[in-house]
């Protein structure tokens, strides 16, 4: 015993110096190298140190990640919605409004692994009022993810969703509706399936009507509630409110007039407006042909054209107010200066004018009153061409328009330099000159004011805006006189006569421009007036597009649409009668203006 | 000495601990209510919406002059058969 123990000890040095012998044979003893249990106790502890160092790591230098992924198994995000804004008329009616729906659609592969029978996909079809064929196409569709039907309403909705289709899926949108519908079309306009601006103020007012949509994270606990509101990712705005300038009483008369007229003239198409003298606020923007702005699919150009504001046209004698009073507030005529027109043929430039009657000697009053080319082109022939294009040019004619509004046109004003002596006579009484309805209207505001003319707007007018001189007060009352004398039973719109009331205007007969050249078939009979002349309150001009029928000028067709749509507008808007004459005389063959 | 200031912090601490238990409590049914209000605030703006939608489509123009004359058999006023009455006038 004692011989093997010593042996043991002098052969198997590791084992014995830790006091431990694996073996009492010496055959079997270990001889380990003593480097080797080194070796293993520095793996291990730098295996322990790798770890520790790394929890390290993850818990306190780069914890990022793994707290999102942790604030990821309790925490959600939500969506916030943000509508946009509604559309109200100066009356607080609303004009454009988004409500919530959904949309429709389905995952193809999850609707083909187990497809609805034929009866729940016919009740589909029926909800979603299409074909049922079109509805199997798309749901079998080669496409993975398919809408069926957009903006679908809430209600509907809930119908479908009691169907359990399986792959159906259903997502929050907003649709915009348009109450007022075809009547406000043209000033309000409309928003695609986005919800995205598209005409008139919908797509002039974009940016501030639209939403911003948000989203916040949220803990929830077991049964789904908010327990804890963490913070915002990103806040929601709503889009701002928009209150317009527009009249909704006024909007329906002006447009029934409008309507009415095309029918019975049997013309193309019309347009009229209708400004506020005082504020410069459009009340009324009506065209005829119009559209739905609830329903699109059938939408033409012509319908969506806005003649009032993107269509030009050379308004004729509607202009002469402008020769006239230009060369009274220079000083170099009065009312009762006189001219001779003659025979009705008047050689200048070397080109006639004509009146469509010999009127002789007559003052300027009378000019106005029966319209007569060669009068006005005689008070042209004392102003200069720079002048003249001055004028045009400070009442905006050929000045691109700041309304705000999209598409609006800037007519054509050509520059005075090339003005030769018969385009300058011609530009006098309202030819080889264009503009929209709304820039003549607008340019109509000096005489209906004291003479100054004052930003037209779309939106409610809350300050009191500021004017720009353009003639003196006086010749604004003087031609305020003047455009009330071509309303009676002597001018050429005794047909603009408006029972109760005193009324002033001008008619405008233009040939359309057909392949360059003047028409002699197309006519745009127009009228611009002033109401009530004693205390103006309404600015109104009415545009009648091509009339087929008997009658195409603007005394015939434009002067008695505009006496309806400014009666009903004035006792609509309780302006006080300031004529007792209620008697409207029209003569039997009224006088009308030459083209 | 010691022994009792250790039992008076203990059941300090276990006080707090409950009521830091009861305050979140609190707070989840508060934000639960809020919630709730706030769902209910989106619902009620909703049914604004709608509500003025549906005054402004059957407060249309054309509907009252519709309902005005076909139903009630009205017609508008004129001039020639309204007496005006002006002030200090006969």
């Amino acid at each position: 015993m004692k011989s093997s123990a010593g042996n043991s000890r002098s052969n198997s040095r590791v084992a014995a110096s830790k006091g431990v012998a694996f073996s009492k044979s010496p055959v079997l003893a270990v001889r380990l190298p003593d480097w080797r249990s080194r070796v293993v106790l520095f793996v291990l502890f730098s295996a322990f140190a790798a770890l520790a160092g790394r929890a390290l790591w993850v818990q306190i230098a780069d914890n990022k990640f793994l707290q999102e992924q942790g604030a990821n198994r309790y925490m959600r995000t939500q969506e916030l919605p943000a509508t946009r804004g509604k559309i109200f008329d100066r009356n607080g009616m609303v004009l454009a409004s988004s409500l919530p729906v959904k949309s429709v659609s389905v995952f193809t592969e999850d609707y083909k692994a187990n497809p609805a029978s034929p009866q729940t996909v016919r009740e589909l079809a029926r909800l979603l009022e299409m074909p049922e064929a079109e509805l199997q196409k798309k749901l079998n569709s080669e496409r993975s993810y398919v809408y069926l039907k957009r903006q679908v309403e809430m209600d509907v909705v809930a119908k479908i969703e009691a169907l359990g289709i399986d792959g159906l899926d259903t997502r929050k949108e907003y649709k915009r509706y348009y109450p007022q519908g075809e009547v406000m079309a043209h000033m309000v306009g409309f928003t695609n399936v986005e919800d995205v601006g598209q005409e008139a103020m919908e797509l002039a007012q974009q940016k501030s009507l639209a939403g911003q949509p948000g989203s916040r994270r949220v803990i929830k606990d077991r049964l789904g509630r908010i327990v804890e509101d963490v913070g915002m990712s990103r806040e929601p705005h709503d889009g701002k409110d928009l209150t317009l300038s527009v009249d909704s009483k006024l909007q329906y008369i002006a447009f029934n007039s409008i309507k009415n007229a095309v029918e019975k003239f049997h013309a193309k198409a019309g347009a009229a407006v209708v400004l506020d003298v005082h504020t410069g606020e459009v009340l009324a923007l009506a065209n005829w042909p119009t559209y739905d702005p609830n329903n699109r699919a059938h939408l033409t150009g012509e319908q969506l054209r806005n003649r009032v504001i993107t269509d030009t046209f050379e308004p004729g004698s509607t202009l002469k107010p402008f020769t006239v009073s230009l060369a009274l507030d220079k000083g170099l005529i009065t009312p009762r200066s006189t001219f001779d027109t003659g025979n009705g043929r008047y050689l200048t430039g070397g080109h006639v004018i004509r009146d469509t009657h010999a009127h002789g000697v007559i003052d300027v009053g009378t000019i106005i009153q029966k319209s007569s080319n060669i009068g006005t082109t005689k008070i042209s022939e004392m102003l200069s061409a720079e002048e003249m294009w001055e004028m045009f040019t400070k009442v905006g004619f050929g000045q691109a328009p700041r309304y705000g509004f999209p598409g609006a046109a800037a007519g054509r004003v050509r520059p005075y330099k090339s003005w030769r002596t018969v385009a300058k006579a011609n530009m006098s009484f309202g030819q080889g000159i264009s503009m929209s309805l709304l820039q003549l209207a607008h340019a109509w505001l000096i005489f209906a004011r004291d003479g100054d003319i004052i930003p037209l707007s779309f939106q409610k007018v809350t300050e009191k805006p500021v004017g720009q001189q353009i003639v003196s007060a006086r010749t604004a009352s003087q031609m305020r006189v003047m455009v009330e004398s071509v309303v009676s039973p002597e001018g050429t719109a005794s047909q603009a006569q408006v029972a109760g009331y005193r009324v002033g205007g001008k008619t405008g007969t233009a040939q359309k421009v057909v392949d360059g050249r003047y028409s002699q078939t197309h006519y745009v009979g127009n009228f611009a007036g002033i109401v009530p002349m004693s205390n103006p309150r309404f600015v109104i001009a009415v545009m009648i597009d091509d009339p087929s029928g008997p009658f195409h000028t603007g005394g015939a067709v434009a002067a008695p649409t505009f006496a309806t749509l400014a009666a009903n507008a004035l006792r609509a808007a309780n302006v006080s009668p300031d004529s007792t004459v209620t008697d409207i005389i029209i003569p039997e063959h009224p006088l009308e203006e030459s083209n | 000495m010691i022994g009792k200031i250790n039992v008076v912090l203990t059941t300090v601490l276990v006080g707090c601990a409950l009521s830091v238990v009861n305050a979140r409590y609190q707070r989840n049914h508060l934000v639960n209510d809020i919630e709730k209000l706030a769902t209910q605030q989106r619902q009620l703006d909703i049914d604004w919406s709608q509500l003025q939608l549906d005054q402004s489509t059957l407060g249309k123009n054309e509907r009252i002059e519709q309902i005005a004359r076909v139903n009630l058999n009205m017609a508008p006023l004129s001039p020639a058969r309204t007496q005006y009455l002006t002030e200090g006038g006969k």
